[in-house]
């Protein structure tokens, strides 16, 4: 499986929702990240680099820019991506923290498939709810 | 000046072409005008979403339909 979508996406049509994860180096950074690619999978939005955001790349800049919405998701509450948004002077419309959902945070980054599951689950609910 | 528009060819990145060419044509400025389908290129300017619209390397817009007055800012030396 590839970390970036396989094509840019075109902004024709549905509203054109950014995602953007801590991908953290513990379980539930990881989690963020698998989270994020199922979310895109199921046409929720587009995953997008957070890291490019901290670099300030253009490209990841300008496609912020022109987001509708922001939606970070984010592993711990350290909020490592949700506050790289805001340095960079974007205000996230909706911010999944991971470890709210009562997973410990660790060092083992193998996902378990029953674990990616729930927490989609989790996610869906609380993206479906307001 | 080399103007590359990024996008896979739907309804907003041929009217993001129409645009360019309208802007460069009533600026008269000297522009190669280059239309990028390719989704590698696309995304090694770290462009997420399309339209987008290159000027001499640097990343203008994506996401959107730029006007022609931010193409003519863009495009006056």
């Amino acid at each position: 499986m590839k970390n970036m979508p396989e094509e840019p996406k075109c902004a024709c049509g549905s509203a054109n929702v950014a995602i953007f994860t801590c991908a953290g180096a513990v379980n539930i950074g990881q989690l963020s990240n698998r989270i994020a690619i199922k979310l895109e999978k199921q046409g929720i939005g587009n995953l997008m680099c957070t890291a490019g955001i901290g670099a300030r790349a253009p490209g990841l800049m300008k496609s912020a820019e022109t987001s509708d919405r922001i939606i970070t998701i984010d592993g711990c509450p350290l909020n490592c991506a949700s506050k790289t948004l805001e340095l960079a002077g974007f205000k996230p419309d909706r911010q999944i923290v991971i470890s709210e959902f009562g997973i410990k945070k660790s060092k083992e980054r193998g996902l378990e498939d029953q674990e990616v599951a729930d927490t989609l689950r989790k996610v869906m609910e609380i993206l479906q709810s307001k | 000046m080399k103007i590359e528009i990024l996008g896979t060819g739907c309804s907003k990145c041929n009217k993001t072409k129409e645009i360019v060419e309208k802007a460069v044509k009533e600026t008269g400025v000297n522009a190669e005008i280059i239309k990028v389908e390719d989704f590698d290129k696309i995304l090694g300017y770290g462009v997420m979403v399309t339209p987008a619209l290159v000027v001499d390397g640097e990343v203008k817009v994506a996401g959107k339909v730029p006007s022609v007055d931010e193409i003519k800012k863009w495009i006056k030396k």
